[in-house]
């Protein structure tokens, strides 16, 4: 019996797939920052799950840190993309 | 294993299959879509529907203790921040010049860049 958390954590391995793809193919800069955003949060809730699986507390700090890195850097590229300077 | 441990389990497994459910559309979105704008829209879902729904399932699995604590931390500032993040490079890609795809019907923001510029 496969359990629902191991179930889910292989859906989200399988979810990075296009993630990369769009990555790769991407036409725009844009698109590779939305699916590198979307990666991230794919990362942010694997490491969740991870971490109630193992029951250790350090996979969510883990998680907190990765969220809030991944927003920065958006913030970071959509103001350079918009105004040509990063600060 | 009493009535309300049994609604806790179900209710936690509804949370975790609806948020799988908002990635797996994300990720379709995000490779069939015609357009920036159309995926941003799609992926923002991830993060808040999709992230959200995965920590409150975790939550409602351990209880107030350290990891459903940060669980709930994570989702909800995924759920602020995504939003944020997914406004700012849409902005940032009109402006950068990215067209929109050839089915739109309509270009808002085109003329409101106008109007602002005309004043």
């Amino acid at each position: 019996m496969i359990s629902m958390l191991t179930l889910s954590l292989t859906f989200m391995v399988l979810a990075i797939i296009p993630c990369i793809y769009r990555i790769i193919k991407g036409p725009t800069i844009p698109d590779r920052v939305i699916a590198l955003d979307a990666m991230t949060t794919v990362i942010v809730v694997m490491l969740g799950i991870y971490s109630f699986d193992q029951s250790s507390v350090f996979f969510m700090d883990v998680a907190l840190v990765l969220s809030i890195i991944a927003f920065v850097g958006t913030v970071t590229i959509a103001k350079y993309l918009d105004e040509g300077v990063v600060l | 294993m009493n009535l309300i441990d049994i609604s806790l389990e179900i209710l936690s497994n509804t949370f975790l299959v609806l948020g799988l459910i908002f990635v797996f559309l994300g990720m379709l979105g995000l490779v069939r879509l015609p357009d920036v704008y159309n995926r941003l829209h799609t992926t923002t879902k991830i993060g808040t529907l999709g992230a959200f729904g995965v920590m409150m399932s975790i939550l409602l699995k351990v209880g107030f203790s350290p990891i459903g604590v940060k669980a709930i931390t994570v989702g909800l500032f995924l759920l602020l921040t995504s939003p944020i993040a997914a406004h700012m490079i849409g902005r940032a890609a009109y402006r950068h010049g990215v067209c929109l795809c050839k089915e739109s019907v309509i270009d808002e923001y085109e003329k409101a860049c106008a109007l602002n510029n005309k004043e």
